[in-house]
């Protein structure tokens, strides 16, 4: 299986539903398909959006679920 | 004796002297004629006879460019009825007339969750795919979960 690629779409999925809250998944999922110049720049979005730094993603997979 | 400007008869300064001072709709002019405008550029003698037959024969004026609807009184949320066989609580669940079912369906129903439920159905499989990674993120996959339990 791929790894996981940081500032790819599902990176983008993860790094947007956990900041906005699940129940915006949708919202979170549209803003996942743009194409960010850089992590640092969707970060700096979502932290301006938010008010806080980008939730998600932070731990890895530990128990293989 | 040259007039002081705002002071005496003349050109006295008055608001028809500044030329800021234009209709915004061009204005109606008193004549209800087009008046004659002279167009450059024609061959040697054209131009007067343009002329000429401008002023033998003046357009009618232009129709005025406000709105049809802008002098109508538009009713009040609380003023009289302006469908005088129509119950005013027509289309709200109490009161005379029918009820909120005679509304169009997008009025009475809140679309957004079924569009955001169309919006996760297009994206579900391929987001469960990366879920398989075995690099993705616990938090990636507690979102699954949810959006999961959501579409059940």
């Amino acid at each position: 299986m791929n790894s996981w690629i940081a500032g790819g779409i599902y990176d983008n999925v993860d790094k947007f539903a956990n900041s906005l809250g699940y129940e915006n998944a949708a919202i979170a999922l549209t803003l996942a398909t743009i194409p960010w110049e850089s992590v640092d720049e969707r970060d700096s979005f979502i932290e301006m959006l938010t008010g806080e730094m980008p939730q998600g993603g932070k731990t890895k997979n530990q128990f293989g679920v | 004796m040259a007039g002081v400007k705002g002071k005496s008869g003349g050109a006295n300064g008055g608001p028809q002297y500044n030329p800021a001072n234009i209709s915004a709709t061009g204005g109606d002019g008193q004549s209800g004629k087009q008046p004659a405008q002279y167009i450059s550029g024609l061959p040697y003698g054209q131009g007067q006879e343009t002329m000429q037959q401008q002023l033998s024969a003046p357009m009618a004026a232009a129709a005025n460019p406000q709105m049809s609807g802008m002098g109508i009184d538009l009713p009040t949320l609380l003023g009289e009825t302006m469908r005088l066989s129509e119950p005013t609580s027509a289309g709200v669940d109490f009161g005379a007339g029918p009820g909120s079912e005679v509304l169009p369906p997008s009025l009475g129903q809140d679309q957004r969750p079924i569009e955001n439920k169309a919006i996760v159905e297009k994206y579900l499989p391929a987001l469960m795919q990366a879920g398989r990674s075995t690099d993705a993120p616990d938090s990636y996959k507690q979102f699954l979960s949810y959006l999961l339990k959501k579409m059940q």
